[in-house]
């Protein structure tokens, strides 16, 4: 088995005023149900959420310059990240398909192998 | 991670937007419902992978902050401690009864009350409420913007006093029953709206015998009414979420707690000095949740009661519901000509209920049912009836 770490971005509602605190529940409950049944399977290697409304601090180039916050389209902002256990890519990427982040349509889960250190 | 209730975002929408339209007033409601909104959104985000220790203190503390930070914007002036007083989970039944008051306003076509109470108090999204109603979302948006409106124009009027408990109560309670019935006889089996509408009337109806001007009679038989409803709720539905009629509902699967607290206010409504509708209907409930079978239903007392609500006030609908009746009292023939005697009634006429009961009788006396199964197929609103009737005209054609 190798670890996949999966990177979420976007995923917000186009207009959030029109989903109701139900429907928000719903598909809280849909990520519950997709990260127990990795769990479950013994495949969930470690899970974080950042936070929301996005905030933090950018460091960036030779100068170090510090700045505030993220800088991302919404689309492109990472909101959390999971590590996962499978056997290949195709098998990493078949566990993200579940993800509930896809049922926005600017959401995305990048697959991205994870190396194994050598020096271990 | 703690499973949360199931309609833990919803009544959370319904405690922060009571509170904060109580905060900020009758001209800022829209603000209010925007802060609450983004604090559930926040939420949504934040609990992907978890679920924080105090899932409610963490949606308080963002709405708070959200609060603040529009306030600011709107140089409005509150004190971080008055936020925290109007937020706080004790405040909570106050600020409902308020807003519930003064929604009930006069002003205010009952139609636009009942929404905003949907929208304010049961945390119900246009979309849904307009699934609700079978109505388009664009109506219930202008419904909502028509009541905003008015509620700001009514500013300072809006404060509910003592004396405006009694004067509106009969505003309340009917809105609360239209809440109730929407919920009782809409059928989208696919979504919790329609049984969350039910729970949301009696929990409201039941939130008002907690104000002390309140007349406790009518309020307890408005409650009974609710509950011996909510008790055969599980059973209108079949899996295939098709209406199933009376006769044929399993009563063994019938709520006996909700029967039971059903009597309970039942017999508090008894203390009053005068009789309402919600007096009478209950009782028709009663005698129907009491009964094990059709057959068995003390449809004597069922007449009487329905011969006081004509009394108390005509109404096509509970004319047929005793046409109905008397089809048990006085036999199938004197059932079916009272029917009958009924025919010309415009609103009936439209009535797929009025053409499904014509037909039912038509088939216990061996006559041919169809074209009146047929009419009330194509006046049927909501598909769980129309199968209902197509499945009846199945069975009466073979």
């Amino acid at each position: 088995m190798a670890k996949f770490m999966f990177v979420f971005r976007g995923g917000g509602y186009a207009t959030p005023t029109q989903v109701s605190p139900t429907e928000l529940q719903a598909h809280l409950g849909r990520w519950e149900a997709w990260t127990k049944s990795m769990m479950a399977k013994g495949l969930l290697a470690g899970a974080h959420q950042l936070s929301h409304p996005p905030t933090g601090k950018t460091v960036r180039g030779k100068g170090r310059v510090v700045t505030d916050g993220p800088f991302a389209e919404s689309k492109d902002l990472v909101s959390g990240i999971v590590i996962v256990e499978a056997a290949s890519a195709e098998e990493a990427a078949e566990l993200a398909r579940g993800c509930p982040i896809l049922e926005h349509e600017s959401g995305s889960v990048e697959v991205r192998p994870v190396l194994t250190s050598h020096h271990g | 991670m703690d499973a949360l209730a199931a309609s833990f975002f919803r009544r959370e929408s319904a405690h922060l937007v009571a509170a904060l339209v109580r905060l900020l007033g009758p001209s800022r409601v829209a603000l209010a419902e925007d802060v609450v909104q983004d604090a559930l959104v926040a939420a949504m985000h934040a609990w992907q992978l978890g679920m924080p220790e105090d899932p409610k203190a963490w949606i308080l503390r963002v709405a708070k902050n959200r609060a603040i930070d529009v306030l600011r914007r709107e140089r409005f002036r509150a004190e971080s401690d008055a936020i925290d007083d109007a937020l706080a989970p004790e405040a909570d039944a106050e600020n409902q009864l308020w807003v519930m008051f003064a929604v009930c306003n006069d002003a205010l076509a009952l139609e636009t009350q009942v929404t905003l109470i949907l929208r304010l108090l049961c945390g119900l999204s246009p979309n849904e409420i307009a699934r609700a109603f079978l109505v388009d979302v664009g109506t219930i948006e202008r419904r909502l913007h028509r009541g905003r409106a008015r509620l700001a124009e009514l500013g300072e009027a809006l404060e509910v006093r003592e004396s405006d408990v009694r004067a509106r109560q009969g505003s309340v309670e009917q809105a609360l029953y239209l809440v109730f019935n929407e919920g009782y006889h809409g059928s989208d089996a696919d979504t919790p709206i329609h049984p969350a509408m039910c729970a949301e009337a009696l929990r409201l109806v039941e939130l008002m015998l907690g104000v002390e001007a309140i007349d406790r009679a009518s309020c307890h038989a408005l409650a009974a009414l609710f509950c011996l409803h909510a008790a055969r709720l599980g059973t209108r539905l079949d899996e295939a979420g098709v209406i199933v009629p009376l006769a044929d509902q399993d009563r063994s699967r019938w709520d006996a707690k909700l029967i039971d607290r059903g009597v309970v206010h039942l017999g508090a409504s008894a203390g009053g000095d005068r009789m309402t509708r919600w007096h009478l209907e209950a009782g028709i409930a009663l005698a129907h949740a009491r009964a094990a079978s059709v057959a068995e239903t003390d449809w004597p007392k069922i007449l009487a009661y329905y011969d006081a609500l004509i009394a108390m006030a005509p109404s096509p609908v509970l004319s047929m519901n005793r046409a109905v009746v008397i089809a048990e009292t006085e036999g199938l023939a004197a059932g079916r000509d009272a029917r009958i005697a009924l025919a010309r009634d415009p609103k009936l006429a439209r009535y797929s209920f009025y053409w499904a009961s014509r037909a039912d009788v038509e088939r216990r006396m061996g006559g041919d049912a169809s074209v009146f199964y047929r009419r009330a197929i194509a006046l049927a609103e909501s598909r769980a009836e129309r199968v209902s009737y197509e499945r009846r005209l199945e069975e009466s054609v073979c």
